[in-house]
């Protein structure tokens, strides 16, 4: 080869060339697919960009919470959605991080037989695919609940049957939005409280009445507020006249058994990561602890439960973005969430498929890089400092 | 804490060993019994095991007369009856290079494992689809168990290769190779798999040549496999990351290239380490391919589903959904403990 050529063999050239290459072809092939995709829209007759969005929607929505109606516009039918994606999936993470570290800590139980019913509910739902829960608990337990008129009743206030839950609703809502704005003052107090009461310590080694204040601003002080924005204000209670409750808010029976098949589903893996954070402590932390004089409890809240979250929270993350891409899942029992309302209804209505779709997908990104990010932050808060 | 480490052995001391276990445990065994006492009268003592209707459905449990009335149903959907040889061919065949790869002497593994990936798929579409002296059978009616298999199979022919290369992108030190890498599994791995199915089956048509269809079933599981090569990506870097990198470093002071080093060196190492968790997003996919249901393409679960509307059945849901939810739970719990098995093998 003469030598003219000779800087083919050069590395970093060969490297710049396939790069090139990678990328050309890339191109190519994108060029290729929205050429492909703006003829077959032509030949359909569908005006592609983002007006449809304020085209009226006409299409009726069983669950709101946005006070959307049918003769409101797309991009509302869209907010509605987002509001039902987001109303589950907030529940849900709550419900299942509750029920899996119950689970978790059951299967370290001492007791046998605890520990053997926590590894049984752990093999039996990890093994199932979601959405024969979500089928199960819709078209096996929901349907098979009693007609309204014998409905199972919770404290006469709320009335569980086959076509959903009812459940009280307050006719203003002024009270419960003082009680909310008082519980959110106790919580920025406590915070503060902490921050004092660490700086103190630090430079006094002073112990602040950290549990008594804590007592009074988070438990006592919301538990004061809501009791008597409830008492003063008027509820709507559901009444069974005829066949059917009246007032009242319905939950529709889609939500129950989407939110029953999300929580009974990811509590098993939630239970995994926490058994396998507690047990990734090393045994001698806990001796040494026991051997400094702390007791049980303290050992457990001031060196198991630090050093467990620390190797708990990068798959608990991945559980919660879990928890939100599998509330769509909804979408198979007509559960009105984001992907059944948007990339079902509406994309049958107006064709867009392309813009609707990029909607959807830019959300679940945008939502789920906020998750990760947020996660990240208290990853990095909580991660072992080595000086 | 770590309660398992210090269980005691013998029955009556796991049991018994202290008042407040011995109470716990009581309790325990009244509620077990309490709750599966009725099952297993449903399912077992009560239930109708023989006849042909649902007329033949007698008593207070489980009537499998359905389940072995519909049986065919459930394994081949709607595949015609006298065909069935050819899925089932299909599978005996899938399954008998599968041992004679694990039981093939070391040398040649790779070359049979290599030849099996390069003709099994295509006889295996041959074989269920026809065309070319064997009658042609639409996708729609496949069906049942088969198809599960038959997605998981395809999804993950996807999915595999795919995933390694972009595991080995995303590990590049071309800048551009690893964005590309980066951003396509971030991408996949952060939208819904049922809105990937939704995407696949509506844009593939839009974006491909006018005249040019794409199977349904096609379309599902190219989105299928390109949202679990994603997470496959994942699973064969951390292969990757624990090697070291004097693994690579060596190769290329032998002389070996980029992908010889790669082929003959890295991979091999990567992936025997990363197998058990490729074996757990295969499991993903399993339960995943239920999801084909919202596009009507209808899997075990989907024919599990599509029963309860027949009104020769009527009632029928808690059987169609034991026999269906048990078939999944062993495929994976067998999957799920072979990938165990692995990790400690490896462990030793």
């Amino acid at each position: 080869m003469s030598k003219a050529f000779a800087f083919i063999n050069d590395k970093r050239v060969r490297d710049v060339f396939y790069q090139a290459a990678l990328l050309i072809g890339l191109a190519a092939l994108l060029v290729y697919f929205i050429r492909n995709a703006s003829q077959n829209m032509v030949q359909a007759g569908i005006a592609s960009g983002f007006n449809f969005l304020w085209r009226t929607s006409g299409i009726e929505v069983p669950f709101v919470l946005t006070g959307y109606t049918q003769s409101d516009n797309i991009l509302s039918l869209f907010w509605a959605g987002v509001a039902n994606t987001l109303l589950v999936t907030v529940i849900a993470l709550v419900l299942s991080t509750a029920l899996g570290f119950l689970i978790g800590i059951a299967r370290l139980s001492s007791i046998w037989l605890v520990q053997a019913i926590a590894g049984a509910y752990v093999e039996f739902v990890r093994n199932i695919p979601l959405l024969f829960f979500v089928l199960f608990w819709y078209f096996g337990v929901i349907a098979a609940l009693p007609a309204p008129r014998e409905s199972l009743s919770v404290f006469g206030v709320a009335f569980l049957n086959n076509r959903g839950l009812t459940i009280p609703l307050p006719d203003a809502g002024a009270n419960l939005k003082y009680a909310f704005i008082a519980i959110a003052i106790s919580c920025l107090l406590h915070w503060l409280f902490l921050r004092w009461a660490r700086r103190r310590k630090e430079a006094t080694g002073r112990d602040a009445p950290i549990l008594r204040v804590g007592l009074v601003l988070l438990l006592l002080i919301p538990v004061l507020a809501l009791t008597w924005a409830s008492l003063a204000t008027r509820w709507d209670i559901p009444v069974l006249r005829g066949f059917n409750y009246r007032g009242g808010f319905v939950v529709i029976p889609e939500f129950v058994a989407l939110l029953a098949a999300l929580v009974t589903y990811t509590a098993g893996f939630i239970a995994e990561i926490v058994r396998g954070g507690i047990q990734s402590v090393p045994h001698g932390q806990i001796e040494a602890s026991s051997a400094l004089g702390l007791r049980p409890g303290q050992t457990l809240r001031l060196v198991t439960i630090p050093q467990a979250l620390r190797v708990m929270t990068p798959p608990m993350t991945n559980q919660y973005l879990n928890v939100l891409k599998n509330s769509s899942f909804g979408a198979a029992i007509a559960y009105p969430d984001v992907v059944s309302l948007f990339m079902g209804s509406a994309l049958t209505n107006t064709g867009q498929a392309i813009e609707i779709i990029a909607m959807t997908l830019a959300l679940y990104l945008v939502i789920g890089l906020a998750v990760s990010a947020f996660m990240n932050w208290y990853n990095a808060r909580i991660a072992l400092v080595t000086r | 804490m770590s309660a398992a480490a210090t269980l005691p052995t013998s029955w009556r001391e796991r049991l018994f060993g202290t008042p407040a276990t011995t109470v716990v445990t009581l309790l325990l065994a009244a509620a077990i019994a309490w709750i599966a006492v009725p099952i297993i009268r449903w399912a077992l003592i009560d239930a109708t095991w023989s006849g042909q209707t649902r007329n033949d459905c007698a008593g207070t449990g489980a009537c499998w007369v359905f389940v072995k009335a519909r049986f065919g149903q459930f394994m081949y959907g709607f595949y015609p009856v006298d065909e069935r040889w050819r899925p089932n061919l299909a599978g005996i065949l899938f399954a008998l290079s599968g041992a004679a790869i694990v039981l093939a002497p070391k040398q040649l593994k790779l070359r049979l494992g290599l030849a099996a990936l390069v003709i099994l798929p295509f006889l295996g579409v041959w074989l269920l689809a026809g065309g070319f002296g064997l009658r042609a059978i639409e996708t729609r009616e496949w069906g049942g168990l088969m198809l599960t298999v038959f997605i998981s199979i395809y999804a993950s022919l996807i999915a595999i290769p795919l995933g390694i290369l972009l595991a080995l992108g995303r590990q590049s030190e071309l800048k551009v190779v690893k964005l590309i890498s980066v951003l396509f599994i971030e991408f996949w791995r952060g939208v819904p798999i049922i809105a990937v199915i939704f995407l696949a089956s509506l844009l593939l048509p839009l974006i491909m040549p006018s005249g040019i269809g794409v199977d349904r079933l096609a379309r599902a599981v190219i989105g299928l496999g390109f949202c679990i090569a994603a997470y496959m990506a994942e699973a064969v870097r951390g292969g990757l990351q624990a090697l070291p990198k004097g693994q690579r470093e060596a190769a290329t002071a032998l002389g070996l290239s980029y992908w010889k080093a790669t082929w003959f060196i890295i991979l091999p190492q990567a992936l025997r380490i990363s197998l058990p968790a490729i074996t757990n997003e295969f499991i993903a996919l399993v339960k995943n391919t239920t999801l084909v249901l919202v596009v009507s393409i209808l899997d075990l679960l989907g024919i599990a589903q599509a029963s309860l509307a027949d009104p020769n059945w009527v009632g029928m849901n808690m059987e169609a959904y034991v026999f269906s939810g048990g078939i999944y739970w062993l495929i994976c719990f067998a999957l799920s403990r072979w990938s165990r098995s692995l990790e400690t093998k490896r462990g030793r």
